[in-house]
């Protein structure tokens, strides 16, 4: 019942004032055991906000971050899983899955979250499972305009993992549940 | 979608969060539970259990959650269950022929129903005889046991032989029984006390108050406190010093903070030997207040055990001036305190509890203490403010004077034209004088001080006083019906009575005492004629944050009994047994007899009081607080001397017109004498008690000058309460 948060590509403040309101309700402290963040945050207030929600943060350098010494990818493990960060405007085709999958393989690891595109998705394929929880705050994307606000919680359960994706669509939050289940322990 | 984010409160996510969020205030508690190092509640199978029965319970009673204190009140349950079990592997070892069930000195496997007959180990044992266990001690019988070993092989008899009781205790059901008498004590098994109703914060559906559970319980602490003790409930209330700071911690855990573990068993088992069933009430007086907490045995117990807890500190409550010290007073316990003191008074305040709950009551609320500060003009007690002056009038047992005054008019009937004024029939009369004398034992201190002051004696009074004596004895439940419905005469009877009081007495001013209740509203119009010193008083009493004795004495402002009239019978048990009642006082534990005393002193003194205390107040409020106090207390004292003096003389003068045989005289006299030696004594260590106070506090802050001026005042007050002390001593001796 280990409850991860993965959020990212905020661009506050420069294409975004502020996380939606029902979005900042029902992100209270201690409720959640780890935040994961794609990056491109862009200022330190955004990074105070997130560790209030929970001091267990993990942030991977987006290129419009103003603190730079964020690691460009970052791996941890939670429970029996693997879990990797990376922004994602290093892996070119942005948003292809087989180069996703290339990283995922480089960096070992059984879940990846990357961002940049703006979008959420999520793939399921027989290494593992890449999650890109989309932009918290809605802001546009140099490919996309219109962006609905979403990010991912996963709920790490030994060798389950559920993904709630919650989504501001019309002003009303959307939740979407997808079940994965990591078929070995495998320690390579 | 039921996500963990949800907000919905029912959502499976939002129970998840709310149970660890219970667990999580469970466990911090129990780490916290007697945290001394070996402790048996902090090794982990004690914990264990704990942990798992409480989180059972507040799961399946959602609408309680966790609250602290919880915790306390199993702790000692698993305990008991505890120590009751290796006891029990105690004498297992040590007898365990008794506790193996061998038909024919075989024995049966418990759980193998496919045990094999073993022919050859049949008769191996056979040949050996009755097997002797490893060294058990052997005993032909049962009968031929020490009998507690005897009972304790018994409670585990699996047949059970004795009563079919089966096995009462067992180590594998140590955890189950833990539950069950948890949740009985919680729910109060369907009795008026529920302990979880104790931490809910919403006000219980029967509550006529609409308060929560646990502040209409102190409330009732602190009604019966009234009753028992009215000044010292005036005190606490002047100070401001609501019954829930308290009595919060007192209830919830039902005294095991105040207490050490093997004190709090043997209370425990005195409340729990109480019945829980609601008792009763004979009318339909569904509308009029009474209270939850009281209403059963077990709750009056409590609240009773409660009560003279607070007695038992009573000395130094009094002595203290302001609510923080006074709580400070409440809330650590000396350790050497006598428990089989405070179990018999509480007993005996509990009978008193369970009446004055059944019989009507007005409304009272919390708050209701403030309330009463503002009640100046009226010249009566400060304990209960009343919402509405239909309300029926109090249960609580009046001052002397009206007993007196009752008594007075008993006389007249039979012997009419004595007084020459009332006559009204008043055949509950006897009854209720009774009833009001036999209610608690403060009354006796009344009969006592009334002996000073009379005069008229008649054949009746003995009669009465058998009467009373047989009363004192007997069932008070009957009484208190009977006295029920006669409540309603006492209002008019009093007017007369405070007419003729104040015919008879011309220039002492005789407000009458009543100790809150319905009757004081209605009686005050009639006090028309003696405004001023009850003003005065009230004035006095109201702004006297200061010192205790001044606000005891001002809060019964009785009428010092003018030696004219006042009737006898409010002396009551005396001729059977005068010495027996001071005896059984001074017998009872020291703060009841300190409260009797000082209730008794206090009427005493009230009226000597009223006069000499213009004079007093004067000079005290010229000089300091506690100064002032101590003259007060020194005139109030000195003025009682002479009156003593007085009413031995006009005792004697009556002596004369009585028919009553001068040794009951001399007799009531000699103990009347004692009883004021003692409670000038008293009153003597509750003075001393403020003054070390005062000298604690005093001493470092203030500026020489200043200590030139206290000193002062200390010594010449310290000088008069020698001089006290003395004359204490000689009519004590007398």
């Amino acid at each position: 019942m280990v409850l991860v948060l993965a959020l990212g590509d905020l661009h506050i403040p420069h294409r975004a004032a502020d996380l939606p309101p029902k979005f900042k309700s029902m992100l209270v402290p201690g409720k959640i055991q780890h935040v994961i963040c794609t990056g491109n945050l862009c200022v330190k207030e955004v990074h105070d906000y997130l560790k209030t929600v929970c001091p267990d943060l993990h942030i991977a350098l987006g290129e419009y971050d103003e603190e730079t010494r964020y690691p460009e990818t970052k791996t941890l493990t939670i429970g029996q899983f693997k879990l990797g960060v990376g922004h994602g405007h290093q892996v070119i085709p942005w948003g292809d899955l087989d180069s996703l999958a290339m990283l995922q393989r480089q960096l070992d690891v059984d879940i990846l979250v990357t961002g940049h595109t703006h979008q959420f998705t999520a793939y399921k394929h027989e290494a593992g499972v890449v999650i890109n929880p989309g932009s918290a705050t809605g802001s546009y994307s140099s490919i996309n305009y219109d962006v609905n606000p979403s990010f991912v919680l996963m709920d790490i359960d030994g060798l389950r993992v559920v993904v709630y994706v919650y989504e501001l669509i019309d002003g009303e939050v959307k939740v979407d549940k997808i079940d994965f289940k990591k078929t070995t322990a495998s320690s390579t | 979608m039921d996500n963990p984010l949800s907000q919905n409160p029912d959502s499976m996510w939002g129970r998840f969060f709310k149970n660890a969020e219970l667990e999580r205030m469970l466990d911090q508690d129990l780490t916290r539970l007697y945290p001394e190092p070996g402790s048996y509640f902090q090794k982990p199978g004690c914990q264990g259990i704990l942990r798992r029965v409480l989180l059972l319970w507040c799961l399946r009673h959602p609408e309680y959650g966790y609250r602290q204190g919880m915790h306390e009140l199993l702790a000692p349950l698993l305990y008991v269950l505890h120590v009751d079990v290796e006891r029990l592997s105690e004498v297992r070892k040590l007898y365990e022929d008794h506790f193996i069930d061998e038909f024919d000195s075989f024995s049966f496997h418990e759980n193998d129903s496919t045990y094999k007959f073993d022919f050859k180990k049949f008769s191996d044992s056979a040949k050996d005889g009755n097997g002797l266990g490893k060294g058990s001690v052997k005993f032909s019988s049962l009968g031929e046991l020490d009998p507690r070993i005897q009972t304790v092989v018994l409670l585990s008899d699996a047949y059970g032989a004795e009563g079919e009781l089966g096995i009462v205790i067992s180590k594998k059901f140590m955890e189950h029984d833990a539950y069950s008498m948890f949740d009985a004590l919680m729910s109060g098994a369907g009795g008026a006390i529920a302990m979880a109703e104790f931490f809910s914060p919403s006000p219980f559906g029967n509550s006529h108050f609409g308060f929560p559970p646990v502040i209409e319980a102190s409330a009732a602490l602190y009604h019966l406190l009234s009753i028992v003790d009215s000044s010292l409930h005036g005190h606490l209330a002047e100070l401001g010093v609501e019954p829930q700071y308290f009595a919060l911690r007192w209830l919830r855990v039902l005294f095991g903070r105040e207490f050490s573990l093997d004190d709090l068993l043997i209370i425990w088992d005195k409340i729990f030997s109480y019945d829980n069933t609601k008792v009763n009430k004979p009318a339909d007086n569904v509308s009029n207040s009474t209270f939850a907490a009281l209403s059963s045995h077990r709750g009056a117990f409590i609240s009773a055990f409660a009560v003279s807890i607070i007695l038992h500190l009573r000395s130094q409550v009094l002595a203290t001036e302001n609510a923080t010290a006074c709580l400070q007073r409440l809330l650590n316990f000396p350790d050497d305190i006598d428990l089989v003191k405070l179990l018999v008074k509480a007993k005996s305040l509990q009978a008193l509890a369970i009446d004055a709950n059944n019989s009507t009551s007005p409304m009272i609320y919390p708050g209701f203490y403030y309330r009463s500060k503002s009640v100046s003009t009226r010249g009566h007690s400060l304990s209960l403010d009343l919402t509405s002056p239909r309300t029926p009038p109090n249960v609580v047992p009046d001052s002397y004077w009206e007993e007196k005054w009752r008594d007075l008019h008993k006389e007249e009937e039979h012997e009419e034209g004595v007084i020459g004024k009332l006559h009204k029939s008043r055949k509950g009369w006897s009854e209720r004088v009774r009833l009001r004398l036999s209610r608690t034992e403060s009354d006796q201190s009344s009969s006592k001080v009334g002996k000073i002051q009379k005069d008229q004696k008649s054949p009746v009074r003995k009669t009465l006083l058998k009467d009373l004596a047989s009363q004192l004895r007997s069932d008070e439940d009957t009484e208190k019906t009977v006295y029920d419905g006669d409540i309603g005469h006492q209002d008019p009877v009093e007017v007369n009575g405070q007419e003729i009081t104040d015919k008879n007495f011309g220039s002492m001013s005789e407000p009458r005492y009543l100790s809150g209740n319905a009757e004081s509203e209605e009686n005050s119009s009639n006090f028309s004629d003696s405004p001023s010193p009850i003003s005065g008083s009230n004035g006095r009493q109201n702004d006297s944050g200061k010192s205790s004795i001044a606000s005891n004495l001002s809060i019964n402002e009785n009428d010092p009994g003018p030696c004219g009239t006042t009737p006898e019978c409010s002396t009551l048990p005396i001729s059977d047994s005068p010495d027996e009642l001071s005896l059984k006082c001074a017998q009872n534990d020291n703060s009841l007899g300190k409260s009797t005393m000082g209730m008794k002193e206090r009427k005493f003194l009230s009226g000597k009081f009223q006069w000499l205390w213009k004079f007093g107040r004067n000079a005290s409020e010229g000089t300091s607080e506690k100064i002032g106090a101590c003259e007060d207390a020194k005139a109030c004292i000195g003025g009682s001397v002479q009156n003593i003096v007085v009413g031995s003389l006009t005792a004697d003068g009556c002596d004369s017109s009585s028919r009553i045989s001068e040794e009951t005289v001399e007799q009531n006299l000699m103990g009347s004498f004692r009883n004021l030696g003692q409670s000038m004594l008293q009153n003597i260590q509750v003075i001393e008690a403020v003054f070390q106070l005062d000298r604690g506090h005093t001493g470092p802050l203030e500026n020489s000058s200043k200590n030139g001026f206290v000193g002062q005042g200390q010594f010449t007050a310290l000088a008069a309460l020698e001089e006290l002390r003395k004359i204490s001593n000689l009519l004590s001796e007398m």
